[in-house]
């Protein structure tokens, strides 16, 4: 093991068990190129850490995988569905991919245990009870069983966070994909959001993970992928990009955030 | 922890009058000027009310000023079906309680008894007051039972809607029950229009009853238009700005003139439908394209994350705008849709002028032409009368939109 946590990747796409692919995926709001030629394949069960300065395309790219944004050119696969115009393929993909916003982006006129239930009763079909019982499954491994009748605008910002990872993960996801989850906490509730998404990684989910966490991709990344202009720049462990990292602009980067 | 009481303070009446009117010499000359206007001008209205002013012409005409030439043998169909809405307003207010108390919202759970009573006086007062002044100006028994009976039947509906709220009804019952309710207000149309059709309704009836149909048929009207101004299809949000554009662009009397003599031009007078109903049309036509306007800037004001973390959750479009988008885009311009219900229930006396129909206005000035009062410049009492009923009315409305948008916790979010 060892000897493979230094390594460096020659491109993103080295996995056996891809659950997402991205094969040359570009995109452009108007003349601009937002994404350029994006690789990437990730595994099942694998943690990918997307680092990279502002505007490099980090959100753009996890926001193309579930069609919050729409890719000009490239493939994208996910769990074996390739991405189309396809409404049904739209739909199923969004069932299998949970997301976590940086701004939350809770229902502020649902209570909280109607934001958890409210994807499964529509789209999964659950009877009212299950899908409750479900959603306080939930809330107890986000650890906050108690704020179930709350509503969003009563708790703090890393309870809300933490609902929110609760009801993305209501859908029983196959994947989850996080843009920056911690940026727009206060400091002292950061540690509690990093905590649940640790769990998360332990097990066993598949995880995107768009973060400025050092820390977090220290401990629970399988890859780190840094992106800058649009484009993936550098792929390794976590080890070789804190001791190793090899491009200029990876080096520049993390010399900034360290 | 002990409880800590706020301090109470108690301020004598030259602290109040030093605070409120003089605090600075610019207040104090303003009160010095404004304070004798003010009592002025309600010493004037206080004696026409009281002394000067001749309501002798409302009380004769009370009857045709409410319901204009309703026959009175069908009087009774009025009272059934004022007492079924007082009934029904109960049973959804006990049901929107219950509600609350489920989940721990119910504002009044917080209030001492002595608060409940004086925000039920401050609720229901003003209209109370106005029907024991109506009920002082009538001769007859009928409308005293049918008040009676409302306040009755209110009481009862709220009671039977707080418990059928706290039951967990199955669902095929709960949606019979909330069929049966939505179906009411038609089958009491068809049972009042069964004895009188619509083209003689009149009076305040007129007014009342056209601007709630107005007010009920452009509601999903413009909440389309709203949502088909931000459609993806070219040819549906052209449409809807189309048609926002065009009756926003013609003034409301025109088009109700137009309705009035101009359909007859396109519509043989056989099947030309009654004036009434034209009215309703217009009415409907009118505020929704404003209403349209309104909810549009609703839907802007719902931050984009709301669509997309629904979205990413796997919900329908359909379900997106439905269940997301659209009850806080509502919810956030409460107060200006309530403006424009307020704006379509007074101008509903546009439509007794330009259509010649019956309405309280119209009545208002008619019945100075009578035998008894012509000549007497008694216009001044009628219209003052009919402005009383609709400002009591459209301020009943709009305490109601701010009692509404407290409750649904419009800005506290
Ligand atoms: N809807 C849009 N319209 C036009 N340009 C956009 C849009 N969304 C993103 N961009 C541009 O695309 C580029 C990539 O944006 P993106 O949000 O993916 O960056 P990011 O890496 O997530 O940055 P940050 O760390 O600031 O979140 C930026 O230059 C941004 O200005
Ligand atoms: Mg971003």
């Amino acid at each position: 093991m060892t000897e493979t946590r230094n390594q460096v990747f020659a491109d993103a796409t080295a996995v056996d068990d891809p659950v997402i692919e991205l094969e040359s995926v570009d995109k452009f709001f108007g003349d601009f190129q937002a994404l350029k030629e994006i690789n990437l394949r990730v595994g099942r069960q694998e943690v990918v850490v997307v680092i990279g300065p502002s505007g490099s395309g980090k959100s753009t790219m996890i926001r193309c995988i579930n069609r919050l944004e729409e890719h000009d050119a490239g493939r994208i696969v996910v769990n074996g569905v390739e991405l189309s115009e396809d409404i049904k393929a739209i739909q199923e993909i969004r069932r299998e991919t949970g997301m976590v916003f940086q701004q939350f982006n809770l229902f502020p006129h649902l209570s909280v245990i109607d934001n958890i239930t409210l994807a499964p009763r529509l789209v999964r079909g659950l009877p009212k009870a299950q899908a409750e019982q479900e959603a306080m499954e939930l809330l107890e491994r986000v650890r906050i069983p108690e704020q179930a009748r709350k509503y969003p605008g009563q708790l703090s910002g890393g309870q809300q966070q933490r609902v929110a990872i609760a009801r993305a993960l209501a859908m029983r996801p196959e994947v989850m994909l996080f843009d920056e989850p911690t940026s727009a906490l206060d400091p002292e509730m950061i540690g509690e959001v990093l905590d649940v998404m640790k769990d998360l990684a332990r097990g066993g989910m598949t995880m995107i993970v768009v973060t400025h966490e050092m820390n977090f991709a220290r401990e629970v990344a399988d890859r780190v992928v840094f992106m800058a202009q649009g484009q993936i720049v550098e792929v390794g462990t976590p080890e070789h990009f804190f001791t190793n990292p090899q491009e200029d602009r990876t080096k520049l980067f993390l010399s900034q955030i360290l | 922890m002990t409880a800590t009481t706020r301090p109470v303070r108690t301020t004598t009446p030259a602290q109040w009058l030093r605070k409120n009117l003089f605090r600075t010499p610019l207040d104090s000359v303003l009160t010095l000027i404004l304070a004798p206007l003010s009592l002025y001008a309600l010493y004037l209205a206080a004696r026409f009310v009281f002394v000067t002013g001749r309501w002798e012409i409302v009380e004769v005409n009370l009857k045709l000023l409410m319901v204009g030439n309703w026959p009175i043998d069908h009087m009774a169909r009025i009272s059934v079906t004022l007492v079924a809405f007082g009934f029904l307003g109960g049973i959804v207010a006990g049901l929107v309680h219950a509600r609350q108390v489920r989940r721990g919202t119910a504002s009044v759970l917080n209030m001492s008894r002595r608060e409940r009573i004086l925000d039920l006086a401050r609720r229901f007062g003003l209209i109370l007051f106005t029907v024991l002044l109506l009920l002082a100006l009538t001769s007859t028994w009928g409308p005293t039972i049918t008040a009676v009976g409302v306040v009755v039947a209110g009481v009862a509906g709220r009671v039977v809607g707080g418990i059928l709220g706290r039951l967990h009804l199955p669902k095929p019952v709960a949606i019979v029950l909330v069929l049966l309710m939505l179906s009411t207000p038609f089958l009491l149309y068809f049972y009042l229009v069964d004895a009188v059709p619509l083209a003689r309704w009149e009076g305040f009836w007129f007014n009342l009853s056209s601007a709630a149909a107005g007010i009920i048929l452009c509601f999903p009207l413009g909440v389309l238009i709203a949502i088909g101004r931000r459609s993806k299809l070219p040819l549906i949000r052209g449409m809807s700005t189309i048609y926002v554009e065009l009756v926003r662009g013609v003034p409301f009397f025109v088009l109700l003139l137009m309705a009035h003599v101009a359909l007859e031009f396109f519509v043989p007078a056989s099947i030309a439908p009654s004036r009434p109903v034209r009215a309703i049309v217009v009415f409907t036509i009118f505020t929704a394209a404003y209403l349209a306007e309104i909810v549009r800037g609703g839907l802007q004001s719902v931050p984009r994350g709301q669509e997309e973390a629904a979205r990413a959750v796997g919900l329908s479009p359909f379900s997106v705008m439905s269940r997301i988008v659209l009850p806080q885009a509502l919810r956030n311009v409460i107060p200006a849709q309530i403006g424009q219900f307020i704006s379509l229930f007074k101008d509903t006396v546009l439509a007794g002028l330009a259509m010649s129909i019956f309405d309280m206005a119209q009545v208002a000035s008619a019945i100075t032409q009578q035998s008894a009062f012509r000549g007497q410049g008694l216009i001044v009492e009628t219209l003052t009368f009919t402005a009383f009923l609709f400002w009591v009315g459209a301020y009943t409305m709009s305490r109601e939109s701010q009692r509404l948008e407290r409750k649904l916790g419009v800005g506290t979010r």
